[in-house]
Parts: C-alpha cells; sequence; structure tokens
C-alpha cells in the first residue's frame, strides 16, 4: 500500500519558476509541495563543486532579467540574493580588442579607436533600445490572451495593450516593429559599421536558438537579452555570489520560510487524471502524492507528452504540443584553471577579465558556426560567451585558483550519427583550441575540464533537446502562442493541471516571470 | 511643355492597371510613361539572340488580382490564360520525377513513390495551404493601417479582415499567425518526411528573395505566393502567347480609353519644391505638368533618383537608405536548335515548369553562398521551354529554354559581374542542366545571361530585386515600403506609389496597382 499525502499545490520540478511559483503560492496561505528529481534544486540555475574545491554554474551562468517586483515581493535579499555586476564585455581579436565598460566615456573612447561614427551612434542606441525594451515590459506582464475565444480578462487586456502602443511614440514604435521582425544583423547594420561591435551585439541574438545573426526573428532574442539592461544601471547584467544555484536558493528559501515542502531526489513519473481533473501524481519509487492543483515547471513536451497519459488530452492540443519547436544548439564548457588566462591582445590580469568575454570577431564567424550546425555538426569554431566568475567571487575556487564558464554555440542536438563521448571529447577540443587562438596559455593552466553537450543538458537538467530556453523564442511561439494557443495562459486542456515553465509566455531566462504569473493565475483562480 | 491631370511612372503591371483605374473612375487625362527600353518591364519580352525571344522574367504568373480580368474585362483586349491539368514538374535524379496537377489525387500519387505518408497528406496540406491564404487575401486588397497613428477608420478596416473566420473558425486565424513567420522546414516537417518533397516546396518560399529555407518567414513568402491558389500548390497562370500579352492586353485597354503612352523616354525628375509635386523633367529637356503624379518605380528611383534625398526629411532619408533590396535572381536564355529531351518527361509534358531543387541541404547551402557574396555554386534553378506554348519565340524546330537561377547575389564580395564570374555562372547552370537534358550542350546555340546587375541596367530595378525590395516580415504590410508610407501616399504632396515596392509586395498581380488607384480616388 502506497503513501498517500495531500496538498492543496504540488509543483513538479525545483527550478528557479517552479520555486518562484511555489513561494507565490505558499505566500498566500497555500500547502505547497516541490518535488525535484535531482539531489540539488534550482534546475538550470544551478551551482555545484564538480571539482573539489571548483565551483560551478553549470548551466544557466549570467542573471539579468530576474524580475524586480519578484525580488521585492519574495524579499529575496534577505535570503541569499546578491547580484554583482558584470563590469564589462571584451571581445578579443586577432591583434586587437574591443571592450565596452559600464563607465560610458570609456566604452565611447575604446570604440572610437575603431569607429567614431559607431562611438557616436552607440550613445544615441543604448537609450533607444531602453525605451523600446521598457515598451516591451506590459507585453511580458501581461497574461496571454486566448485569440480563439478571448475571455472577458481577455478583451481588457488587449485593449490595455492597444492603448499602450498608441502611447509610444512613431519613432519607439518603428524600432519596436523592425525588432520583433528583422534579424539582428541587418538591425544593426543599421546603426553599426565596426563588425566586431556588431557581431558582439549581434551574438545576443543568438543566445539559446537555432539561428544564425542573420537569421530573421534574432533581433527579437537581441531585444529579449536587452531588457536586462532596463532597469537601474546601463549594463544589469549580473553574477549571483556563489553562482546562479544561489537565485534559486534563495527563492527555495523564501517558499520555505512561507511554508512550502520542498522534497529532492523525487522523480515524477505521471500526473494523475480522474475525470479529466489533475488530482496528483504518481512517483517513479511507487509513493502518490495528492492536491488540489498540480503545476508542471518542465518543458512542454515533458510536462504533456511524458507527464500525462495520451487519452486524457485532445488530439489537437498534441499536435500542437509536438509541433512546438524546441531544438537544442548549445553546449556548455565549464574549466578549472589553475591561474588566470592570458589574452594575447590585452595581456595580463585586468577589468576585462571581470565581465563577460565574447568571441565573435565578425558576422561571418557566427554565421559560419551556425552553418556547422544547420548540417548536423557542431562548429568548428564555435561562438563563445565566457565568463570567470572566480574573479568575482574568490569563494568559487581555491585560493589563486579560477573557474571559467563557456556557453558555447552551436553544438546542436541532432548532430549526425548522434552524439558520442568521442564527439563529446572533439567538441570540447574545438573549444578549449578555439580560446587558444586568443589566449594561447589556456592549455597549460586547465587542471580539470567539465564537457556538456546538449544531449547532457537533456539528460541532467530534463531539458528537451538541451534547449535551454524550453522552446525557441520565435515569433510563432511568443505570446499567445506559448506553448499553444489557447493554452498561453498557464492552464491546459486538464483542469486543475498548470505549467509554469520557460515554455510559457515570458520565455527563457532566470525572469522569475512564468512561476510568477502561473501562481497568479492560479491564486486569482482559486 | 505638356499638362495633364494624372502622369503614371513606369509600365509594369501596376502602372497599367492604376492608369486604367484612375482614367475609367474620373475620365482626367491620363499619360502613362516608361523610362527604359522595355515596356511591361518585368513582363516584357526580350529577343536575346537573332529571331530567339522569352519572356524577360516571367514565364507565368503566380497570382493575378481575381477583380483585375473582371473590372477591366481584358479578356476582349487579348488576354487569354491557359491552365494545364499537369503544371510543374520536380526534377529528380532517379527519374522519379514529382508532378504538380490540378487534380490532388494525381499529384500524390506522383509523391507516393517518396513516401506514402506524405502522399496522404497533400490533400490536407494543400487545404490547409489554402485556408492560410484565403485570410490573408483581404489583407492583400486593403491599404495597410498606420499603426503608429491608429484611426478608428483603420480599425474599422481591421475588422474587415475578420470576416474570413466566420468560414475556418477562429483556429484559422491562429494557423495564419503561426505560419507567418515560419522557415520553411518548420512548415513541411509538420507535414511531410520527404526532404525531395520538401526541397520542392521549399523553393516557393525563397522565390525571388535573398533567405534560404531555414530562415524566419519564408512562410510568409511561401503564402504570397499562393494567393488565390485555390489549393493547388505551386499553381502558376500561362498567358496564351507569352507574359507580354498580358502588358500588351493592358495596353489595348489604356489606347481605346484614351490614355497617352510614352514608351522609351528617360525621365530626369519629379519637379517638385515645397514637398509638393507639380510634374516631371524629361532627359530630352522637355516638361510635362501635372498635380497628380503615380511612381510605379521602386522607391530608390522614385526617392533618390527622381526627387532627391536633399528634398526629403532626415528620418526619412534614413528610412529610404534601410530598404533591403539585395536582388539575386538571374535569368539565363538558352537558344536550342532542337526541343530538349527531359529523362522521365514525355513529349507532351515539356511545355510546363521545372525547377530543380533536390533537398533542403542543397537550397540552404546555395543560399550559405550569397550570405557570404558569393554566387551558388550548386544554384535552385526553375526553367521552362516557352517557345513550346510561344512559337514566335523561335524560328521553327527551334527552341528556347529559360532559366531563373538564385542565388546570383547583386553585390558579390572582393568580386564583380565581370566576363569570367559570367561564364562561370553559365557553365555551371549549364552543366547542371545537362544532368537532367540528354545531350543539353549539343543543341545550344546561344546563350545569354541577364545578372541583376543587368535587371539593373536593363529595367532599372535597384539592386536587381524583382519585388522592388525584400519580401520580409519587416519590409510587410505596414512597413512597405517604409512605416511613413505604406498607405500609397508620400511625404510629398501629388505624389503617389504603386509598384511592387508597396503593399502587397512583388509578382505580377497587380494588386499593387488596384490598392493605389482607390486610394488616390478616395482623395
Amino acid at each position: 500500500m502506497s503513501k498517500i499525502n495531500k496538498y492543496d499545490a504540488i509543483i513538479i520540478g525545483g527550478g528557479h519558476n517552479g520555486l518562484t511559483a511555489a513561494a507565490y503560492l505558499s505566500k498566500a496561505g497555500k500547502k505547497v509541495l516541490v518535488l525535484e528529481k535531482r539531489y540539488i534544486l534550482g534546475g538550470a540555475a544551478v551551482t555545484e563543486e564538480i571539482f573539489p574545491g571548483f565551483k560551478f554554474s553549470v548551466c544557466s551562468y549570467v542573471v539579468s532579467l530576474l524580475k524586480s517586483n519578484i525580488i521585492r515581493e519574495l524579499q529575496l535579499p534577505k535570503f541569499g540574493l546578491e547580484l554583482l555586476p558584470l563590469e564589462s564585455t571584451f571581445t578579443p581579436l586577432d591583434g586587437d580588442y574591443l571592450l565596452r565598460t559600464s563607465d560610458c566615456d570609456e566604452t565611447y573612447r575604446q570604440i572610437s579607436r575603431h569607429s567614431p561614427k559607431d562611438a557616436e551612434a552607440y550613445m544615441r542606441f543604448a537609450p533607444l533600445m531602453g525605451q523600446v525594451g521598457m515598451s516591451v515590459r506590459p507585453i511580458l506582464e501581461t497574461i496571454a490572451p486566448n485569440p480563439q475565444k478571448p475571455s472577458f480578462y481577455d478583451l481588457l487586456s488587449i485593449k490595455k495593450l492597444f492603448k499602450h502602443f498608441n502611447s509610444l511614440d512613431s519613432k519607439q514604435f518603428e524600432y519596436l516593429c523592425k525588432l520583433m521582425t528583422m534579424s539582428s544583423a541587418d538591425f544593426l547594420d543599421e546603426w553599426f559599421e565596426y563588425e566586431p561591435l556588431k557581431a558582439t551585439m549581434a551574438a545576443s541574438g543568438i543566445i539559446g536558438t537555432f539561428m544564425g545573426p542573420k537569421s530573421p526573428g534574432s533581433a527579437y532574442v537581441m531585444l529579449h537579452h536587452y531588457m536586462g539592461e532596463i532597469d537601474g544601471a546601463f549594463r544589469a547584467w549580473g553574477f549571483q555570489r556563489g553562482g546562479t544555484g544561489e537565485v534559486s536558493m534563495a527563492i527555495a528559501r523564501a517558499a520555505e520560510y512561507y511554508g512550502a515542502t520542498i522534497k529532492t531526489e523525487i522523480t515524477v513519473k505521471q500526473v494523475i487524471v480522474k475525470n479529466k481533473k489533475a488530482v496528483g501524481v504518481y512517483l517513479e519509487n511507487g509513493d502518490e502524492y495528492q492536491a488540489d492543483t498540480i503545476i508542471s515547471s518542465l518543458d512542454p513536451k515533458l510536462t504533456f507528452l511524458k507527464l500525462i497519459n495520451r487519452k486524457d488530452l485532445p488530439d489537437d492540443f498534441v499536435k500542437d504540443i509536438k509541433n512546438f519547436c524546441i531544438r537544442g544548439s548549445s553546449g556548455k564548457v565549464n574549466l578549472a584553471l589553475d591561474s588566470l588566462p592570458n589574452f594575447t591582445s590585452l595581456p595580463g590580469d585586468g577589468p576585462h577579465l571581470s565581465g563577460a568575454i565574447s568571441i565573435s570577431p565578425n558576422y561571418n564567424y557566427l554565421e559560419k558556426a551556425f552553418d556547422d550546425a544547420k548540417y548536423g555538426n557542431f562548429s568548428q569554431k564555435p561562438y563563445m560567451d565566457i565568463i570567470l566568475p572566480s574573479v568575482l567571487d574568490p569563494d568559487m575556487a581555491p585560493p589563486g585558483k579560477h573557474v571559467m564558464s563557456c556557453f558555447v554555440q552551436y553544438a546542436p542536438y541532432n548532430i549526425k550519427g548522434g552524439w558520442d563521448e568521442h564527439k563529446k571529447l572533439a567538441f570540447g577540443d574545438a573549444v578549449i583550441d578555439t580560446i587558444s587562438e586568443y589566449a594561447p596559455n589556456i592549455k597549460d593552466i586547465i587542471l580539470d575540464r567539465q564537457i556538456l553537450t546538449p544531449k547532457d543538458l537533456e539528460e541532467t537538467f530534463s531539458l528537451t533537446q538541451g534547449n535551454i530556453f524550453h522552446g525557441e523564442l520565435t515569433l510563432q511561439q511568443l505570446f499567445s502562442l506559448r506553448p499553444a494557443a489557447k493554452w498561453a495562459d498557464y492552464k491546459t486542456p486538464i483542469k486543475n493541471y498548470f505549467q509554469c515553465g520557460s515554455g510559457t509566455h515570458p520565455g527563457g531566462g532566470i525572469t522569475g516571470s512564468p512561476g510568477e504569473m502561473a501562481a497568479k493565475k492560479i491564486l486569482g483562480k482559486q | 511643355m505638356k499638362n495633364y491631370d494624372i502622369i503614371v511612372i513606369g509600365s509594369d503591371i501596376n502602372c497599367l492597371v492604376a492608369a486604367a483605374l484612375l482614367k475609367i473612375n474620373t475620365n482626367n487625362s491620363v499619360v502613362v510613361i516608361e523610362p527604359t527600353h522595355y515596356f511591361g518591364r518585368q513582363t516584357s519580352e526580350y529577343e536575346f539572340f537573332k529571331n530567339f525571344r522569352s519572356n524577360l522574367i516571367y514565364d507565368y504568373i503566380d497570382w493575378l488580382d481575381d477583380s483585375l480580368i473582371k473590372k477591366l474585362n481584358l479578356g476582349k483586349f487579348g488576354l487569354n490564360i491557359v491552365e494545364h491539368e499537369l503544371y510543374r514538374v520536380s526534377l529528380n535524379k532517379n527519374m522519379q520525377h514529382l508532378k504538380f496537377y490540378k487534380n490532388f489525387l494525381k499529384t500524390s500519387n506522383s509523391i507516393k513513390p517518396h513516401s506514402v505518408n506524405d502522399s496522404k497528406n497533400w490533400k490536407l496540406f494543400s487545404e490547409h495551404i489554402e485556408k492560410i491564404t484565403s485570410l490573408l487575401e483581404p489583407i492583400y486588397k486593403m491599404t495597410p493601417p498606420n499603426l503608429s497613428n491608429i484611426s478608428f477608420k483603420d480599425s474599422i478596416s481591421i475588422l474587415n479582415l475578420l470576416k474570413p473566420l466566420k468560414n475556418h473558425g477562429t483556429r484559422g486565424l491562429v494557423d495564419f499567425i503561426r505560419t507567418i513567420p515560419m522557415m520553411m522546414p518548420e512548415l513541411l516537417d509538420e507535414w511531410f518526411e520527404s526532404d525531395f518533397l520538401k526541397a520542392s516546396l521549399a523553393v516557393s518560399g525563397i522565390k525571388n528573395i535573398t533567405q534560404g529555407p531555414f530562415s524566419a518567414a519564408t512562410g510568409l513568402n511561401f503564402l504570397h505566393h499562393h494567393i488565390n491558389c485555390k489549393g493547388h500548390i505551386h499553381q502558376n497562370i500561362f498567358i496564351d502567347g507569352g507574359t507580354y500579352n498580358l502588358t500588351k492586353s493592358l495596353l489595348n485597354f489604356l489606347n481605346i480609353n484614351n490614355v497617352d503612352v510614352i514608351k522609351n523616354t528617360p525621365i530626369e525628375s519629379i519637379i517638385s519644391s515645397n514637398n509638393t509635386a507639380s510634374g516631371i523633367m524629361l532627359t530630352n529637356g522637355k516638361k510635362i505638368t501635372s498635380n497628380m503624379i503615380v511612381s510605379g518605380l521602386d522607391p530608390k528611383n522614385t526617392f533618390i533618383d527622381l526627387i532627391g534625398l536633399q528634398k526629403l526629411e532626415p528620418s526619412f532619408q534614413t528610412q529610404l537608405n534601410n530598404i533591403k533590396y539585395r536582388g539575386s535572381v538571374a535569368r539565363i536564355f538558352f537558344a536550342l536548335k532542337d526541343l530538349p529531351n527531359i529523362s522521365g518527361v514525355k513529349t507532351e509534358e515539356l511545355s510546363e515548369i521545372f525547377s530543380i531543387s533536390p533537398s533542403i541541404e542543397y537550397l540552404e547551402k546555395a543560399y550559405d553562398d550569397a550570405k557570404y557574396g558569393k554566387i551558388s555554386s550548386d544554384p535552385a534553378i526553375e526553367f521552362s521551354i516557352p517557345s513550346i506554348r510561344c512559337p514566335h519565340f523561335a524560328p521553327k524546330n527551334q527552341h528556347v529554354l529559360s532559366a531563373t537561377v538564385q542565388y546570383a547575389p547583386y553585390k558579390l564580395k572582393n568580386n564583380s559581374w565581370n566576363d569570367s564570374v559570367k561564364d562561370n555562372l553559365i557553365k555551371s547552370v549549364t552543366n547542371i542542366l545537362g544532368n537532367y537534358i540528354t545531350d543539353f550542350r549539343n543543341i545550344i546555340l546561344n546563350t545569354t545571361l541577364l545578372t541583376p546587375k543587368d535587371l539593373e541596367e536593363k529595367i532599372g530595378l535597384h539592386e536587381g530585386s524583382l519585388n522592388h525590395g525584400e519580401m520580409t516580415l519587416d519590409q510587410f504590410l505596414f512597413m512597405r515600403p517604409t512605416i511613413s508610407t505604406a498607405q500609397y501616399k508620400t511625404p510629398i504632396k501629388n505624389l503617389y506609389l504603386c509598384g511592387s515596392g508597396t503593399h502587397p509586395g512583388g509578382g505580377a498581380h497587380g494588386r499593387n496597382g488596384i490598392n493605389s488607384a482607390l486610394q488616390i480616388l478616395k482623395r
């Protein structure tokens, strides 16, 4: 006879969105249970000591989009949230470099060293992007209306959005339309001429997607990343003290403080559906929990195709979820270093090591990397977004030693012949060979390395295809269509079963937004 | 100096249609003036070699506006449309060609050797596309709303768009919104498994634009070619006697209705002062005055060449400079001493359209080359033998093969369109055609290549862009040609636009001309 326990709400998955939902629900007085498959909380926002003394933000590595009202409402700083600003973006080049820092004047000087015209344009560009980012905010904060059968509430929010767009001036509106539809390369070409600057900026339009900088639609992803630069300081990209896992832990502590129960190493096998209503979950170990509300923070494919019996879902909906595009395109290489890397173009220690290091010398470099992936290979010369967390937070590594986090694109999930140990090592080698072209000492200072292919990301973090956003951020998968028409408001075709992962509006990144909005939707309902 | 009530600049179908509608609805004096040697432009005829002619650009038309023929009664003026049961063949090296018929079942049978599942899905897919395009059709018939400054009238016109929903339910709207931003594999993977079939369809998504099948919003371009398609994928309309007969029938209409037509007369400028246009100055020094000028040229020709940038607001200048043209379509004409023989194709089937598009990867790789400023080493090719349907194109028993080749970018990186570059392109296209056409090389009498650069010089297409600007999502609807001129009006008083650079974009369908004329008549 299996154990039966009863809760108000069960949340499947202890990632940052699941935990955020848990915190909001328990704060509202609900009896909440969070079930996490792994031994550790955080999902893709996790810190692990992979090699003794070396701590890594294994998957997600920077924080920028965490909503300020969540930080406030859940009092996250009290529970350990402490963001250290990432001060700069450094693009090493062959014999030269491009450095942008939080100091406007210095950035101006650095860019004008390459192109005075671009330096001028850059000063106009940043505020405009800020304004456009601001203008998108109300969309991100609206529960996506149902286009097929709008409710009264939906009509109200559509009306509100219309009013909002009418309030934009024509220039903001024009740029918003362009950002929603263009490629990041075309968009930036209208502003700048210096390739390394354009390529580095365009790169934020490809992160986590299966697109190149010249693919239409990448400008929106760039905007998605730019929203992190709205609140407060100019570059609000930050690194969490103790690694991104501490963001999740802070939210978890808040949830527990408000009364949530969180259990790790518990795998949910299936959601129990009776009379078209979700009533509980079966665990792998044979146990069963009951609850009035079940919430999945997993991606749409897992939420519906794995956790729910096919016969409990309408055929059309199953087709929509099957058609939902989740393409794995990125990998991660985490390095334990004996000392700091030394870049040929800017030798020694310096502020360039305390920010993001971007391997993105020009558009063609990024496009060629993408071409490899299109035809089923990992990029021989990949794009990389590198940070050295131990420079900002020495506790991440033993004294004098360092950790280096390399986000690598492209590593397609569907690689020709499938991923195996040999390809995985070759992928790691390609990454290190590429870094060594800019920092030749890298090979001598590596103590250990962890290579994560999209296949590993899928297996370790339960991300379908290893996609960090729970689904491509393409126009047809946003807002009312994320993850499927009619079911973009966190509800599902099964009564009392909700979704709160990055596969819902407003999408991926450490925002907490889907978790928060799902919780608010549920609380509004109950 | 002469004066007209209305001057229409350009002679492609949009210009002629606009002139016709303005004439019959106002009875004002109207003149049409074509600056280049090629009256009809994309729909003109071209003698590329002595006694050998071809359709200059379009061997067939994707779609014609459904009201056009009726409204102008073009049948009476010599227009005759020919439709065949079989209308397109996608060639396959293993001779398992895909044949597209009006009858779904026949097409479906032709798909069967490639995939039984796909052949089952064919009818459903065709209906799906028909459903989606039926939602796009009313949008094509409207003047795009000015969304940044939306008026009550605009919102009413948007409501009109929702009418077709009655037939299809709101699910149709969702499918419509989903499909437009898609890339070809996203759309096609939902229906089919055969890569050959998918590539054969994807060519429609990349047709006449500089994007590969993996580019987002090729779904839009795919739908653009399927307006009024009645579910016939890759539909095409042949004009009896050659595509130029469409131009001719409109010309007959204009002549009978007393519209003056001036051919082959270069224009120096549009005369304007204080943001008001008052006429045109010809290169020969003559002046024609008018209080209404309708330009069917592309935005670059109209504003930058004929008005002059310095007369325009700085923000409008920026918008104009940012329009993407990016022509990458080349035309190659072969004069043949004999009727070619294509393995696996019957002689009576030779009059149709053929496509060489073996796989999605092949098409994407062709685009990769263009992305880096090179000519595709293995281009996508669409060809036909127009001399079968138009015997006057070639001397008796001899023939013309005309091919449309993608991608041959206007701007070549570290290179120019010199003779050796051109020869290489001709060679590679001849080789590829030789894989399908028996003894091809031996029947060639002459080969003529028109690069995007040639198209710019001959028929005034900026960067050789057949669409007067890329058909991408950022240059669609209320953003075409710019967000400030999407209502056919321009910042210059008395100057209107009616060319392919406006909504709803490129092709010889005439809808831009109709929309523009309707907008002008409202004035």
